[in-house]
C-alpha cells in the first residue's frame, strides 16, 4: 500500500540531501544565524543582506561541518543579496532553475541550514508575475511568492524545485508579511555587479514625494489618476539644480508616466547616471517639463 | 484529476484511515481532550503527560466507547505518558524507525485539533535532532515538522507515508511548526518505565505487564 505517497515521501527527502551539499550557515548577526548558498566553486556564496549585520567577522558553516571566515564582497539592500567570499575551500554551487520552468502550484522546498545540519519546509508556489521594483528600489526580475513557513534562520537560503534545482533565494525581509524569492536571473545580474563593484548604483534625484490625486482634468488629460507630490527637495541636488520646488506634482520622468514611488524609483536605474533626462511637473494648474541632470545616490 | 493525484488521494486517505483506528482521545475530567494512540492491543495508550494529568482519566475509542484509564506511568522530562485500559484485542498502532527520518520527508499528523475529532494534517519532517535552532532546548532529539498543529493534537500520532506511528505530537511552536517525541525516544522511555514498574512490583498495577515493546 501507499506506493505513491512514500515515492513522493522519498522523492523530496532526496531532493534535499541532493540540494544540501550547496546550502550554507551565515553567521554575521549576535541573533540566530541564517543561511547562503554557494554561487560558484570558487568561493563565492550568496546570502541576504539582512543577515549581515556585522561585516567584520562573518563565519560560513559549510557542509562538511567546518566552519570558514568570509569576506563581504557587496551587499544590496534594495534586492536584499549580499556576496561572501571565503578561501581555500571546494565548494560545490547547485543546478539552477531555467527561468520560465516554475508554475504557480509546483512544489518547492525551502533549505536552510541555521544550525549544523540542513533543514526543509514544502509549500507550492504561490505567485508568478512580472518584473517588480522592492519599496527600496531595486529591480527584481520576477514576483516570486511560495507559501513555504520560513523557519528561523532560512532568511538566504535556497528555494528549490521538486528537480532540485535552485529557484532563487529567500527572504522576509522585502515585504512585510510575504516570504519572496530572490529568482536566479536577478541573482546573476546583481551578483556579478557586486563582486565587480561592490555595490548596485542607484539614480539620484533628490525629492521627498508622497502620492497625490491630479484634479480631473489634468487626470484625464494625462490618462492617470495620481502623480507624486514633492514634499522636500535636498539642497544641491539633481532636483534642485533642475528648480523642482515644493509643491510641484511630478507626473513623468524621461517620457514615462510617474504614479507612485516605485514609478520614479524605476525610472531612477543605475544607466540614467549623469544624463539629463525631462521630469514633467504640474505647477500651479498647469503641466511643464524641467531638465534634470540624474546624479548617483551614495 | 490526474491519475497520480488520484492516487494520492487514494492511498492518503487508507493511511488516515488505519491511523484513525488507532487513534482515541484522551480526557482529563476538565474541558477539552487531548489525542493517544493505541500502542498495544492489550489496553495500553500513549500520549503526552500534559494531556494525561488530572484525576478522571478516561479513553474514548474510535467507536465511542469511553474507558477509565489509570496512568501506568508519566515522564514530565519528556512531556510522555502510558495509560493502561480494561481492554484486549484493541488495534494497535504500527511504529516506524524515527531514527531514519530525513528533512523533507513527508508526515501526517492525527489529532482533535480545537475538539474536531480525528482530523489530519499533513507536512514534512523540518529536521532532526536535541539542538535545533528556534526550539526550546532539551536533553533529548524532537522531530520538527512543518505542518499545523492546534491545541486538541497534543499525545496524538506523527505518521509517515507508511502509515507507521514516528513520532508522538506535543508542542507548538510556530503557526506552521510543531515538535513531535520521536518514536524512539518513545520506545526507551516505555522501555525503562515498564522494566522499572515490573521491578518494583507496585501493588496499584494488576496483573502483569504483558506488553512487548
Amino acid at each position: 500500500m501507499a506506493n505513491t505517497l512514500m515515492e513522493l515521501s522519498n522523492d523530496l527527502a532526496s531532493t534535499v540531501s541532493a540540494a544540501e551539499a550547496a546550502v550554507v550557515r551565515v553567521e554575521a548577526r549576535r541573533r540566530l544565524p541564517a543561511s547562503g548558498f554557494v554561487w560558484s566553486r570558487d568561493g563565492v556564496i550568496v546570502t541576504a543582506h539582512h543577515v549581515i549585520e556585522q561585516e567584520d567577522s562573518i563565519v560560513v558553516g559549510l557542509p562538511n561541518g567546518d566552519a570558514v571566515r568570509a569576506t563581504l564582497a557587496g551587499r544590496d539592500p534594495t534586492t536584499d543579496l549580499a556576496v561572501l567570499r571565503v578561501q581555500g575551500v571546494s565548494l560545490t554551487p547547485p543546478a539552477w532553475a531555467e527561468s520560465g520552468s516554475t508554475r504557480v502550484g509546483h512544489l518547492v522546498l525551502a533549505l536552510g541550514r541555521p544550525s549544523k545540519s540542513v533543514l526543509a519546509t514544502l509549500g507550492i508556489v504561490s505567485a508568478l508575475r512580472e518584473s517588480w521594483h522592492t519599496p527600496t528600489g531595486g529591480r527584481v526580475d520576477q514576483y516570486l511568492q511560495a507559501d513555504v513557513s520560513m523557519y528561523p534562520g532560512f532568511s538566504g537560503g535556497p528555494l528549490v524545485a521538486a528537480s532540485g534545482h535552485v529557484i532563487g533565494l529567500n527572504t522576509t525581509a522585502l515585504l512585510r508579511g510575504a516570504t519572496l524569492t530572490i529568482p536566479v536571473t536577478t541573482l546573476r545580474r546583481v551578483v556579478e555587479t557586486l563582486l565587480a563593484h561592490g555595490k548596485i548604483k542607484r539614480g539620484h534625484l533628490g525629492v521627498g514625494v508622497q502620492p497625490a490625486r491630479l484634479p480631473a482634468a489634468i487626470a484625464t488629460q494625462l490618462a492617470q489618476e495620481t502623480g507624486l507630490l514633492v514634499v522636500a527637495v535636498e539642497p544641491g541636488s539633481p532636483a534642485d539644480q533642475a528648480a523642482l520646488l515644493l509643491g510641484d506634482t511630478i507626473v513623468g520622468l524621461a517620457g514615462a508616466p510617474v504614479r507612485y514611488p516605485d514609478d520614479l524609483l524605476a525610472g531612477l536605474s543605475s544607466d540614467r547616471i549623469g544624463t539629463t533626462v525631462p521630469v514633467r511637473v504640474l505647477r500651479g494648474g498647469r503641466l511643464q517639463e524641467l531638465m534634470a541632470t540624474i546624479g548617483e545616490r551614495q | 484529476m490526474s491519475v497520480l493525484t488520484d492516487q494520492l488521494n487514494v492511498e492518503l486517505a487508507a493511511v488516515v484511515e488505519r491511523m484513525g483506528r488507532s487513534l482515541v482521545q484522551v480526557r482529563n475530567g476538565r474541558r477539552g481532550a487531548g489525542a493517544g494512540t493505541i500502542w498495544h492491543p492489550d489496553g495500553l495508550v500513549v500520549t503526552n503527560a500534559h494531556v494525561a494529568s488530572g484525576s478522571h482519566l478516561s479513553v474514548v475509542l474510535p467507536n465511542g466507547t469511553s474507558l477509565p484509564a489509570r496512568i501506568l506511568v508519566s515522564g514530565p522530562d519528556l512531556d510522555l505518558a502510558a495509560l493502561m485500559v480494561d481492554a484486549t484485542g484493541l488495534p494497535a498502532v504500527a511504529v516506524g524507525d524515527s531514527r531514519k527520518l530525513q528533512p523533507g520527508q513527508w508526515v501526517l499528523a492525527m489529532g482533535h485539533p480545537w475538539g474536531v475529532l480525528g482530523a489530519g494534517a499533513t507536512g514534512v519532517v523540518i529536521g532532526v535532532g536535541p539542538d535545533l535552532p528556534g526550539i526550546p532546548q532539551f536533553q533529548h532529539e524532537w522531530v520538527v515538522v512543518d505542518l499545523r498543529l492546534r491545541p486538541g493534537n497534543s499525545g496524538g500520532p506523527l505518521i509517515d507515508g507508511q502509515g507507521r506511528l514516528v513520532g508522538v505530537n506535543t508542542m507548538i511552536v510556530g503557526p506552521n511548526v510543531g515538535m513531535a517525541v520521536p518514536a524512539h525516544v518513545v520506545k526507551a522511555f516505555l522501555r525503562k518505565a515498564l522494566l522499572e514498574l515490573g521491578r518494583s512490583a507496585s501493588p496499584s498495577v494488576e496483573g502483569p505487564v504483558r506488553c512487548r515493546l
